[in-house]
């Protein structure tokens, strides 16, 4: 019995011993190791071998010298053997890793198996147990010490670096608002160059310096009535979004590239997502950095939807409910129109919308409330229509309703009134447009009998002209300081802004009562809502082309790409070159019906069916 | 993608070589502008019955692994609970930690792991674009629960950077009651940091900073595996140094363990007092037995337990004004604030040479004034995120403070069950059997 | 101790419903498909970043062909040097700094331009000059087949382009390709013109 354990003590002694050598020489070698792996990182890592400065100036030597052909050897030598350098040394590092792991890993299965032979009977420790009150005290006092070192340090930050980069920027954004909008202006004329749509928002060439001082004057205005601010996006950052019904202004222009020209909504080809939207409405999508917004009603619901772009997952999806003054009972609407025409719009802080119960409520990215009113029950009898659009950080409602119509611009942060104009017409169903002539920004309306321009900053109205009756549904359009208004049974006008604004074409051939007109600097396209297209020179109104869809239309044309993006009422997107030759560059079905118009984002579509919201893209 | 077949129109070789032609001039003449999308050379019709190649799109990991993952996980977790509640075997329990640490470890390398997965929770929190996995989620919560349930088994034998450290941690020795203090602090700040960077989209600092993936991969930067190293060698001396002064998910882990249901004991039975188990922890997660009376007098220590407490909201207050002050160095690292910070730089110092990020800024076109307002909208939010990372910094030391003013009697050697990693180790040292018969036998 | 008991198991109890509650919250909005990390070519500015700052040398971001978009010219933005005289594939015309483009004739004018990716480092110097002169048809992307999928990207942190996102692991490309149609009808357009 003794022998036998005696014999398994020595058999475990040497068994330790040969793992004690063992772990020692694999630790010894992985030390050696670690060195040179380490000397070879720094050496590649001073010498660069494929950045080398040499073998670029031999290069640049032999442009100027190219018939020394020693020279050309000499490159193609230093650059093979760079590039040998590179890789050696990256296949040294690599070997050298796992080397060094499988001797790190030796070493720490020798001691493991050596801990595991030479196990000891725990033993009593030595010397008394410590006293548990002084540890706790000692603890205590270091924990507060801690405590007060991080107090310290934090406040040496403080003192050692500068803390003033907000002080910094909000000093540069309030001389920046200045010139803000020149030098977005600037920026998207560079970014767009021989895009047409982009001079029709700037007003055509020039119009830096002049919108400059116009915003200027703007803000100051605003400045004045609106007492809590916290900013509005930059022309730059509303032409890189969609943030209302047809486009930045509600220009009917799309500043974003790659818009897809094919797709099939049965096949799902180039559909990426699919999301049915739990409510109907007949507002079309608004998109801002990556979410679209959209609304829908029923008779007794009313709700916000804000879905990804990129998966088409409803982010979030809000009741709006239990506004204060909303009435009980929700007016009587058409089947056309449902409770929830109206766009939505945003500034990319909140995001706004309107009922036809004439509920508005704001919420901000993540979903919550950040005001609510009731602007009272619109008399009006298709329902409420007339999408939301925003002016730097105003909320521009459209308020035209049987007996008092008005025109008011509320405070996006906090939903207070900031001016309202009334206004005498009759009821309207078109949407307000904000326009930039290059001498100022003007906010204009189309409602019976007349167009009417207001100064979006304080409401003043700065010219009308009395072109058009009946029940006005399509907006305006406007592209190189010309105002193009239409409506069925009424007649088209294409009116030039100015002291005073001048007439310059009129033709009443081609009506439309709901499909907004667009104009390009070059062409106006027109299509009615039965599904006649046409396009018309802008400055005389000479008609280059008229053309049969044989489908009625209710969405408004879209400029994207140089390409006008029309969708019809069974869903079908005629996509046809803006230019005075019929050009039809795809027609391309989304399998669905659909009376919305389309938004865009880079490189994606947005559809809002007439149940499912759609994203078109590769 | 398309098939030459595919055109309308053939078009004829002159006329394509005169394309080409008139495109190199007005190459070589530079006055192109880079327009995307826009095809400048027309695809060649190939004569010689040249075949196109595919490009090559190799897939992802499938999305079914992570599932997988996922049930391994709650496998591992389930086992390892076993073994160490019901099979009390230290040994069983580091074989299945090798087993954690291949498969977590060196064959999944590491992502995603439940430290990381706090960023992944607070940006889903903080951020409605970000949509978390759910295999994320699961990451997340399964260890907690697991905790609340068995105490920190996910430390003992599922987490492949405990399972690394415990391999090497060769001569533990025991830190003292100071280090502890000082050191105990650092997880705390750490999650306050790594939830204040995730909140506002800055960066997933946790990520960044961590020690060991670089081992898993076999790949990272110098200073990772520097740091990589320094940790394991220091880890011979100081058993688990990344779990008990680094890791932030341990603070999680740490608070739920304290309510768990059933925890790893040292005795199987009632505790002898033979203090034989008393050096077995090299975690000093060992609760010793308080039998000798407080040498202050109890009115004193109540005087000073209530003063601590009601230091407490001082201490808050204090931790969340000094940490609100240095909010825009804290903001540095968020990138929006680093490209305003650069581009201030070069605008105040002309001479400097410009960095990649300002170059590349200025060629993207975008207004400055976006960035600077983007930028202030940043500063802004870690100015209130200081302020809660400071409050919560400050709470913690108040509470720690207070904690540590009371002590329960007890005569037993129990495991703590908020630092305990339940590793099994001191279960070995106890001499008493499992049940008090096999001691009468 | 009964009253302590029952604390523990309250307090117990909340915590549970707290991991539980905060679990749901996140949940509700979480997707069951795995996220993977992609560039986008119509944002890149190619910074030269994807090949210095990925965890993994070389990177896993490494230069595509898609061959689609490819004019197969002769003189090729991506291949050489901007001011290359000779059009030949000797070191001191290419562009490349490892040598993975490869450059082989397939009949008069055209030549076939592929990339050896072991040796790519994704540096993305042919990217710039394929679609500053070409058609860009050279293209950064991470391919999955390397990327180990990192909890957050550090090229991503670090790209001034804002070039990189999370995509759904089932669309883990994002390839800029041609556009059919608008060829198509460029190429209309242009014969309609040269018949005037």
């Amino acid at each position: 019995m003794m022998k036998t354990n005696d014999n398994r003590n020595v058999e475990t002694h040497r068994g330790a011993s040969l793992a004690q050598w063992i772990a020692v020489i694999a630790a010894i070698f992985a030390m050696v190791l670690s060195i040179l792996i380490i000397v070879n990182y720094i050496q590649v890592k001073r010498a660069d071998p494929l950045n080398s400065v040499a073998l670029r100036a031999m290069i640049e030597r032999l442009h100027s010298n190219p018939g020394d052909d020693a020279l050309r050897q000499d490159i193609r030598t230093l650059d093979l053997l760079a590039r040998k350098a590179y890789f050696t040394s990256q296949w040294q590092i690599r070997m050298g890793g796992y080397l060094l792991f499988f001797s790190v890993l030796v070493v720490v299965i020798c001691l493991k198996s050596m801990e595991l032979m030479q196990k000891t009977i725990p033993g009593m420790p030595a010397g008394g147990r410590p006293d548990p009150w002084h540890l706790r005290q000692t603890n205590r006092m270091w924990v507060a010490y801690t405590g007060i070192a991080i107090v310290i340090i934090s406040m040496l930050v403080v003192f050692l670096t500068h803390q003033e980069l907000g002080k910094t920027l909000d000093a540069r954004l309030n001389e920046g608002n200045i010139s803000n909008v020149s030098n977005a202006g600037n920026a998207n004329n560079a970014g767009n160059e021989g895009n047409e749509g982009v001079e029709a928002m700037n007003g055509g060439g020039g119009g830096g310096a002049n919108g400059a001082d116009s915003a200027g004057i703007n803000d100051k205005l605003v400045g004045g009535n609106t007492l809590s601010m916290d900013g509005y996006p930059t022309d730059g950052e509303i032409a890189g979004n969609f943030p209302s019904f047809r486009g930045p202004g509600g220009n009917g222009i799309a500043f974003q590239k790659n818009i897809p020209t094919s797709w099939d909504g049965k096949s799902g080809k180039n559909i990426r997502w699919k999301t049915e939207i739990p409510l109907p409405g007949f507002n079309s999508p608004i998109i801002w950095n990556g979410r679209v917004f959209l609304s829908g009603a029923s008779e007794t619901k009313r709700e916000v939807y804000c879905i990804d772009i990129n998966t088409g997952k409803i982010l979030w999806s809000k009741a709006v409910e239990k506004i204060t003054g909303s009435p009980t009972q929700v007016p009587k609407t058409i089947k056309e129109t449902g409770y929830s025409a109206s766009g939505m719009t945003t500034d990319g802080r909140r995001v706004y919308a309107i009922f036809a119960n004439g509920d508005l409520i704001a919420f901000d990215f993540d979903g919550n409330k950040v005001w609510d009113k009731n602007l009272g029950t619109p008399l009006n009898h298709y329902g409420h229509s007339s999408s939301l659009v925003m002016f730097h950080d105003l909320l521009i409602v459209q308020y035209d309703q049987r007996g008092s119509g008005s025109v008011m611009a509320l405070a996006g942060k906090t939903g207070e009134v900031v001016w309202q104009t009334s206004r005498s017409v009759k009821i309207s169903w078109a949407s307000p447009v904000i326009v930039n002539t290059g001498k100022r920004t003007e906010l204009i309306l189309a409602a019976d009998p007349m167009v009417v321009s207001y100064n979006p900053a304080n409401g003043k109205e700065l010219w009308k002209m009395n072109c058009i009756s009946g029940e006005v549904g399509p907006s305006v359009a406007y592209a190189d300081g010309v105002v193009y208004a239409v409506n069925d049974f009424s007649k088209l006008s294409a009116i030039e802004i100015g002291d005073p604004p001048k007439l310059l074409w009129e033709d009443s051939d081609y009506l439309s009562d709901i499909p907004s007109p667009l104009a390009t600097g070059k062409y106006l396209f027109l299509v009615t809502s039965f599904g006649a297209g046409v396009c018309y020179d802008a400055k005389t109104g000479t008609k280059y082309w008229e053309h049969e869809f044989e489908t009625p239309v209710y969405a408004s044309p879209v400029l994207a790409g140089g390409k006008i993006y029309m969708l019809d009422k069974k869903g079908l997107m005629h996509i046809l070159q803006a230019d005075k030759t019929y050009t039809v560059v795809s027609e391309s079905p989304l399998g669905e019906g659909s009376s919305c118009t389309p938004a865009f984002s880079e490189g994606t579509i947005i559809i809002r069916g007439d149940k499912n919201l759609y994203c078109i893209g590769k | 993608m398309s098939k030459p077949g595919k055109y309308p129109v053939r078009i004829p070789r002159k006329t394509l070589n005169r394309c080409f032609f008139m495109l190199l001039v007005l190459i070589l003449t530079l006055q192109f502008q880079e327009v995307l999308g826009v095809q400048r050379f027309p695809r060649p019709e190939f004569e010689s019955g040249y075949v196109q190649p595919e490009t090559l799109q190799p897939s992802a990991r499938s999305g079914v692994l992570a599932i997988v993952d996922v049930l391994i996980l709650i496998i591992s977790l389930a086992v390892v609970s076993w073994l160490v509640i019901k099979r009390r075997s230290r040994l069983l329990v580091f074989w299945f930690s090798l087993f954690s640490l291949v498969y977590f470890g060196f064959y999944r390398q590491g992502c995603i792991c439940s430290i990381g997965a706090i960023q992944n929770v607070t940006l889903g929190i903080f951020d409605s674009t970000y949509i978390v996995p759910i295999t994320v989620i699961a990451f997340f919560i399964l260890p907690l629960v697991f905790t609340l349930f068995f105490g920190r088994t996910f430390c003992a034998g599922v987490c492949p950077f405990g399972a690394m450290q415990d391999l090497v941690s060769f001569k533990p020795q025991k830190l003292g009651a100071r280090m502890n203090a000082i050191l105990g602090l650092i997880p705390y700040i750490y999650l306050g940091l790594a939830v204040l960077y995730a909140a506002t989209r800055s960066d997933f600092i946790i990520c960044r900073y961590d020690p060991f993936v670089g081992i898993f991969r076999f790949d990272a930067s110098f200073g990772m595996f520097l740091f990589a190293g320094a940790l394991l060698i220091s880890g011979i001396f100081i058993a688990r140094p990344y779990c008990r002064f680094i890791c932030p998910y341990g603070v999680l882990l740490n608070w739920v363990s304290r309510f768990s249901w059933k925890h790893l004991t040292i005795t199987p039975s009632n505790c002898i007092q033979c203090r034989l188990c008393e050096d077995s922890c090299p975690y000093d997660a060992i609760d010793m037995p308080v039998t000798v009376k407080n040498p202050e007098t109890k009115s004193a220590t109540t005087r000073k337990f209530i003063l601590i407490c009601l230091l407490v909201p001082f201490f808050t207050l204090l931790g969340g004004f000094t940490t609100s002050r240095i909010h825009e160095t804290l903001a540095k690292v968020n990138r929006k604030v680093a490209l305003t910070n650069m581009l201030l730089e070069t605008s105040n110092n002309k001479d400097q040479p410009e960095s990649i990020d300002v170059t590349t800024f200025k060629s993207s076109g975008k207004p400055i004034s976006q960035v600077y307002s983007e930028a202030s909208l940043v500063l802004k939010q870690f100015y209130t995120g200081s302020w809660i990372l400071g409050c919560f910094l400050g709470l913690v030391i108040g509470i720690t403070l207070a904690y540590r003013m009371v002590m329960i009697y007890r005569t037993d050697y129990i495991p703590n069950k908020g630092t305990c990693f339940s590793c099994t180790r001191c279960v070995d040292y106890c001499p008493v059997e499992r049940n008090n018969e096999g001691l009468t036998k | 101790m009964n009253r302590r008991r029952f604390l523990t198991t309250g307090i117990r109890a909340s915590i549970l419903a707290g991991i539980g509650g905060a679990g749901a919250m996140v949940a509700s909005k979480a997707g069951a498909e795995q996220l993977v990390w992609q560039l986008d070519p119509a944002k890149c500015l190619q910074c030269g970043r994807c090949a210095t700052d990925c965890v993994l040398t070389p990177s896993a971001v490494k230069c595509v062909h898609v061959y689609a978009m490819c004019g197969y010219c002769d003189l090729c933005g991506g291949y050489f040097k901007p001011d290359t005289k000779t059009l030949t594939t000797a070191a001191e015309n290419q562009l490349c700094p490892t040598s993975a483009l490869k450059r082989k004739f397939v009949e008069d004018p055209f030549f076939e331009y592929t990339i050896d990716e072991p040796l790519c480092i994704g540096c993305g110097k042919c990217v710039k000059g394929c679609s500053s002169f070409g058609n860009g048809s050279l293209q950064l992307q991470v391919r999955h087949d390397r990327c180990v999928n990192c909890n957050q990207c550090s090229i991503a942190r670090n790209c001034p382009a804002d070039a990189f996102s999370r995509v759904p692991l089932s669309k883990p490309y994002l390839l800029k390709q041609v556009n059919e149609e608008s060829q198509a009808a460029e190429l209309t357009g242009k014969k309609g013109s040269s018949d005037e």
